[in-house]
C-alpha cells in the first residue's frame, strides 16, 4: 500500500501537467469543430453543424489539399526508403571504421534546427538560387526552373528532413539480420542480388515498415517545411490548419481539419501496430 | 564473409546520399560569409557583416535569449517530472503502467499543429494566452516523451539488486535512488535531455500559436522573416545555430557516446 502512495506522489505532477496542457485542450477542441462559422461574425454560439467535416471530402479545394498531403506522404516515404537503404547498408555492413563518422553525419542534420534546414533549401532552390544559377552557368537551361512553391521543392525538403529517421530505423533492422544466414545462402549458390532479395530484404521488413510509417506520419503532419518551401499557395493539411486559425480565424473549419489529421495519423499507427503484432505471431 | 560487403555502386550511392544530407548546411554556411545579398557559387567576397548585423540586432538577441530560457526551463521541468513518473512506472508502483506509458508518449503521436491549435483555443479560453507559463507548459508536454523514453530505457538496463543493497545498508528510498540508481541512468538521461532541449529549441508548430510578441523564439523569428524574403542575416544566425549544433553533438558524443541513444 505504501508503494501505491509513493507511486501516485511521483506520477501525479506530470499527470497534472499533461491533463491541463494536453488532454483537456484536445477534448475541448471537439465542440468547436461542430460549430458554424460566419465570415465577419465569427463562431455562431450554440450552433451545431457537420458541415466542417463534410467539407473536407466534398469541397474540391479541401479534397485537393487532403489528396496532395497523402500523395506527398507516399512520395517522401518511397524516396526516403530508396535513398536510406544504401546508407543503412553501408553503415552496418561497410568498413567498421566508417561506422561512427557515417552515423554522426546522419544524426547531425537531425539535430540541426528544422527551420535552418528548410532555409538551406530555399537558398538552393529559389529562382535565383544556387541550383538554378549553376544550371544556367553550365548552359543546361536558359531560364530558371521553378523548383519552389510546388511539389518538387516540398518533396526534396521533406525527404531531406525525414531521411535520417528512415536510415536509423533501417540500421536497427539490418543489425538484427544474422550474417550467417546471408553467408549460408551465398554458400548454397545464391547470387548477391538473390541473397539480398530472398534473405536480407524480408528480414528487414519490420524495419522498413516501421521507418515508412514514421516518415509517412511525420510528412503528413509537417507544417514548417511545406510552408517555407511551398509558400502560401501550395497548401497541405497542416498549413491549411495554420491559415484557418491565424489568417481566416475560421476556428471551426480548422479544428475539424485538425481532427481529420490526428485521426489519420492515429489510424495509420494503429493499423501498423496490429500488422506487426500479427507478423510477430507468425514468425 | 567478404561477400556481404557493400559493392562499389552501393557504396557510391550511399556516400552521395550522405553528402546530400549535408548540402543545405554547407550552402547556409557559405551564404552567411558572402558579400552579396544572394548566394552564388563560388561565393563572392568574404565578410562578417551579416554576423555583425545579427549580433547587434535586438530582435535576434531577444529571440535567442527567449529560446534558451524556454528550452532550458522546459527540459529541467521535464527531467524532474519525467524521471519521477518513469521511476513510478518502472517499479510498478501504479496499476496499468502500460496505458500510463502510452499516455506519456502520446504527445509524440498527435501532430504538433493539432496540439498547437488545441492549446491556442484552450489558453485563450482560460485567459493565459501569450503568457510565459502557458508556453513553458506546452514545451514540457512536447519534450517530456523524450525524457520518459530515455529514462525507461535506462532503468530497464540496470540491476535492481544494487538499489536493494543500498536500502539494506540503511539508505532511505530517495537516497538510494540519488546515490545508486541516478548515476547509473545518467548517460541515458543526458541524451534524453539533449533531445528534449533540441526539440524545444526547434519547435515552431506549437510555439507559433502561443508565443506573445515579446516571447518570439529564434525558429519563429527565422520562420516569419523568411516569409518576408530571404535575407543573408538569416544565413548568419543559421550558421551560428549550425556551429552550436556541431559543438553540442561533439561533446554529447564524447561524454555519453550519444549515437547509441538515438
Amino acid at each position: 500500500m505504501r508503494s501505491w502512495r509513493t507511486g501516485i506522489l511521483l506520477f501525479s505532477p506530470l499527470l497534472l501537467v499533461l491533463a491541463s496542457a494536453f488532454i483537456v485542450p484536445l477534448i475541448l477542441l471537439a465542440p468547436t469543430s461542430f460549430r458554424e462559422y460566419q465570415p465577419g461574425m465569427g463562431i455562431v454560439a450554440g450552433s451545431f453543424t457537420l458541415q466542417n467535416y463534410v467539407r473536407i471530402v466534398a469541397d474540391d479545394f479541401y479534397r485537393e489539399v487532403v489528396l496532395r498531403t497523402l500523395g506527398l506522404g507516399v512520395g517522401v516515404t518511397v524516396a526516403c526508403l530508396l535513398l536510406g537503404y544504401p546508407v543503412a547498408y553501408l553503415i552496418v555492413r561497410g568498413r567498421p571504421g566508417w561506422r561512427l563518422p557515417l552515423t554522426l553525419l546522419v544524426i547531425f542534420p537531425l539535430m540541426l534546427n528544422l527551420v535552418v534546414r528548410s532555409f538551406g533549401w530555399i537558398v538552393l532552390l529559389t529562382s535565383r538560387g544556387v541550383v538554378n544559377n549553376l544550371l544556367i552557368d553550365v548552359g543546361l537551361i536558359e531560364a530558371p526552373l521553378k523548383l519552389m512553391f510546388n511539389v518538387t521543392g516540398v518533396t526534396i525538403g521533406l525527404t531531406h528532413i525525414y531521411l535520417p529517421f528512415m536510415v536509423l530505423m533501417l540500421v536497427a533492422a539490418l543489425q538484427n539480420v544474422p550474417r550467417d544466414l546471408e553467408a549460408a545462402a551465398a554458400t548454397l549458390g545464391s547470387s548477391r542480388f538473390h541473397v539480398f532479395r530472398a534473405v536480407t530484404l524480408p528480414l528487414t521488413a519490420p524495419g522498413i515498415i516501421a521507418g515508412s510509417i514514421l516518415v509517412f506520419v511525420l510528412t503528413i503532419s509537417a507544417l514548417v517545411t511545406p510552408r517555407m518551401l511551398g509558400g502560401p499557395t501550395y497548401q497541405v493539411m497542416a498549413t491549411l490548419v495554420y491559415d484557418e486559425y491565424m489568417q481566416l480565424l475560421d476556428w471551426p473549419s480548422g479544428s475539424a481539419l485538425s481532427f481529420a489529421l490526428a485521426l489519420a495519423t492515429l489510424l495509420i499507427i494503429w493499423i501498423s501496430s496490429r500488422m506487426t503484432r500479427r507478423w510477430a505471431g507468425l514468425a | 564473409m567478404n561477400d556481404q560487403r557493400p559493392t562499389l555502386p552501393v557504396t557510391t550511392i550511399a556516400l552521395l546520399v550522405v553528402v546530400f544530407l549535408q548540402i543545405p548546411v554547407i550552402v547556409v554556411v557559405l551564404a552567411s560569409f558572402s558579400e552579396t545579398s544572394y548566394l552564388t557559387i563560388p561565393p563572392q567576397g568574404l565578410t562578417l557583416k551579416w554576423f555583425e548585423a545579427v549580433l547587434t540586432d535586438s530582435a535576434y538577441l531577444g529571440a535567442i535569449r527567449n529560446s534558451l530560457v524556454l528550452a532550458i526551463g522546459a527540459t529541467a521541468i521535464s527531467l524532474v517530472l519525467g524521471v519521477a513518473a518513469s521511476y513510478a512506472l518502472f517499479r510498478r508502483m501504479l496499476p496499468g503502467s502500460e496505458a500510463l506509458t502510452a499516455l506519456l508518449m502520446s504527445p509524440l503521436i498527435i501532430p504538433s499543429v493539432v496540439i498547437g491549435v488545441a492549446l491556442l483555443q484552450y489558453f485563450t479560453l482560460v485567459g493565459v494566452r501569450g503568457g510565459f507559463v502557458a508556453l513553458l507548459l506546452a514545451h514540457v508536454v512536447i519534450t517530456v516523451p523524450y525524457i520518459v523514453r530515455s529514462a525507461l530505457a535506462s532503468l530497464s538496463g540496470i540491476d535492481l539488486s544494487v538499489e536493494e543493497a543500498a536500502r539494506c545498508l540503511g539508505a532511505d528510498g530517495f537516497t538510494a535512488f540519488r546515490l545508486v540508481t541516478l548515476p547509473l541512468i545518467k548517460p541515458g538521461l543526458v541524451a534524453g535531455a539533449l533531445f528534449s532541449f533540441v526539440t524545444s529549441m526547434e519547435n515552431v508548430p506549437v510555439t507559433i500559436f502561443l508565443a506573445g510578441p515579446r516571447q518570439t523564439t529564434l525558429p519563429i523569428l527565422i520562420f516569419t522573416s523568411v516569409e518576408m524574403g530571404v535575407d543573408p542575416s538569416v544565413a548568419a544566425v543559421s550558421t551560428l545555430l549550425i556551429i552550436a549544433t556541431v559543438l553540442v553533438l561533439f561533446f554529447a558524443e564524447r561524454w555519453t557516446g550519444f549515437h547509441r541513444f538515438v
